[in-house]
């Protein structure tokens, strides 16, 4: 049990770490001198020191191969250009000529505009979908693309911004319906089992649904809804490592129903679109 | 080329740029990640959301800035919102330490000399890094393997510094108190 008081006010922990101005370290240094239980606590300090440094450093992916990891950032990076592309007029002009343009400021606000109003359009077309059958067909990635474009930020407004994100979570509620079928897919999926074409087709599926969740994960992350947005990127990570493995080989499997479960995707799917309308 | 001159160029849109930028600090956000996370698969999932943020946030980096210090600060903070998206009840049946063995145990053995006690110490104190609050687990690895001054860490999580030093004197604690119970266990076997 520690007894000393510069013991349990952590100064030992700063003294080791040199984070003491000069005068409070020589009255630590001279407390030290004094006192068995704080030369404990810094001898302590330098055992555990010691032994982290016993420790490997990891600082690279498993043997040291980057491809896989600069092939994922690539592709990432690759979408993220294309989704800039689709909310800028001009698609040539860098980031800081883009902002610096009051033109292109004005064509960006406009083609804003118009995207929330679609965004309205495709979302009260989908509530009526909703109500005639909940089992929707896949929509082509287009829709989703174009409801992704930051509509609250164009509209303005608290009840525009909360009609638009209610549309948003019904749209949102239906790309999860269709991913679930691929997630559940892969849980219930054995690797020793799996049929070549049948891992194709999840991860032809998983490839459709990629670029879709990125969207819907961006847009979410630009309306500010942060629940929604953490489980599209969770879905996104397990269709991304689904669509990357090359064949149905247990590790990747395993890795990627791990994925699920570790982060409760399916429960989460489940409730994120219910915690964003409030239903 | 100087990091600002690539980050210059990568926000004008050359992806080589980029790439290089990557290629020459990939290790350090990777080092950090799997400090923090204490396994392959979410160090690179942290390191992936790095990138990803600085590669969104290329225009609004300051040019007289440090980017080993914006990227530290973009590390700490994809650690800690990583951390956060993953709920503790899911991840009950995956176990931090579970998985750090099932996924890290052929390449983290340290061979016949370090399994002597500083090697197990080592081991163990790891193990316990890995079960520290994520607020403690940041500071501790930002502090005590990077060598980041408290004042930094605060400015990086928007925190103020005396809550730092709490968290970073707690995770000392936790890091003592293995060190004992370690150090009687040993005693008990000679």
């Amino acid at each position: 049990m520690t007894t000393c008081h510069r013991q349990a006010s952590g100064a030992i922990e700063l003294y080791f770490y040199d984070e003491l101005d000069a005068v409070e370290r020589t009255q630590v240094g001279d407390h030290l001198r004094s006192c068995a239980e704080c030369r404990d606590a810094l001898d302590g300090l330098t055992v555990i020191r010691a032994a982290l440094s016993t420790r490997p450093v990891v600082d690279a992916p498993r043997g040291g191969d980057w491809s896989a990891f600069m092939r994922r950032l690539n592709d990432s990076t690759a979408f993220e250009r294309h989704i800039g592309s689709l909310s800028r007029s001009d698609h040539r002009a860098p980031l800081r000529e883009q902002k610096a343009s009051p033109r292109g400021t004005t064509k960006v606000v406009t083609y804003l505009a118009l995207a929330a109003l679609l965004t309205l359009v495709t979302s009260g077309v989908a509530y009526v979908a909703r109500s005639t059958s909940r089992t929707a067909p896949v929509q082509p990635p287009q829709v989703a693309a174009v409801d992704a474009t930051p509509a609250s930020e164009a509209v303005g407004g608290p009840a525009t911004d909360r009609s638009t994100e209610a549309a948003f979570a019904a749209l949102s509620e239906q790309h999860f319906e269709r991913s679930k079928l691929v997630v559940l897919g892969l849980t219930n999926k054995d690797a020793q089992h799996a049929l070549e074409a049948d891992w194709a087709y999840e991860r032809g599926l998983a490839s459709d649904l990629l670029n879709d969740t990125r969207v819907y994960r961006q847009a979410a992350e630009e309306r500010g809804m942060k629940t929604l947005a953490g489980v599209m990127s969770d879905l996104e990570l397990v269709l991304l490592q689904t669509s990357l493995a090359d064949a149905p080989d247990a590790d990747a499997l395993g890795q990627i129903q791990r994925l699920i479960h570790k982060r409760d995707l399916v429960t989460k799917m489940d409730s994120a679109t219910m915690t964003t309308t409030g239903s | 080329m100087a990091d600002s001159d690539l980050v210059s160029r990568a926000a004008g849109g050359d992806p080589t740029a980029f790439q290089t930028l990557v290629e020459r600090h990939r290790s350090m956000v990777y080092r950090v990640a799997y400090q923090f996370a204490g396994n392959h698969h979410d160090a690179e999932d942290i390191a992936q959301e790095v990138f990803l943020k600085v590669y969104r946030s290329l225009d609004r980096f300051r040019q007289d800035a440090q980017l080993t210090s914006w990227l530290y600060r973009i590390v700490m903070n994809a650690c800690i919102d990583h951390r956060r998206r993953q709920s503790p009840a899911s991840s009950a049946p995956f176990g931090e330490e579970a998985e750090r063995r099932m996924l890290n145990t052929p390449e983290e053995c340290p061979g016949p000399e370090a399994c002597a006690y500083g090697g197990e110490l080592g081991a163990v104190l790891q193990s316990e890094i890995a079960q520290l609050p994520h607020g403690q687990r940041i500071v501790f690895v930002m502090r005590h393997h990077q060598g980041l001054k408290l004042s930094e860490i605060a400015e990086a999580l928007g925190l103020a510094e005396g809550t730092v030093k709490r968290q970073l004197h707690a995770a000392v604690h936790r890091l003592r108190g293995a060190l004992v119970h370690q150090r009687v266990a040993a005693g008990e076997r000679v």
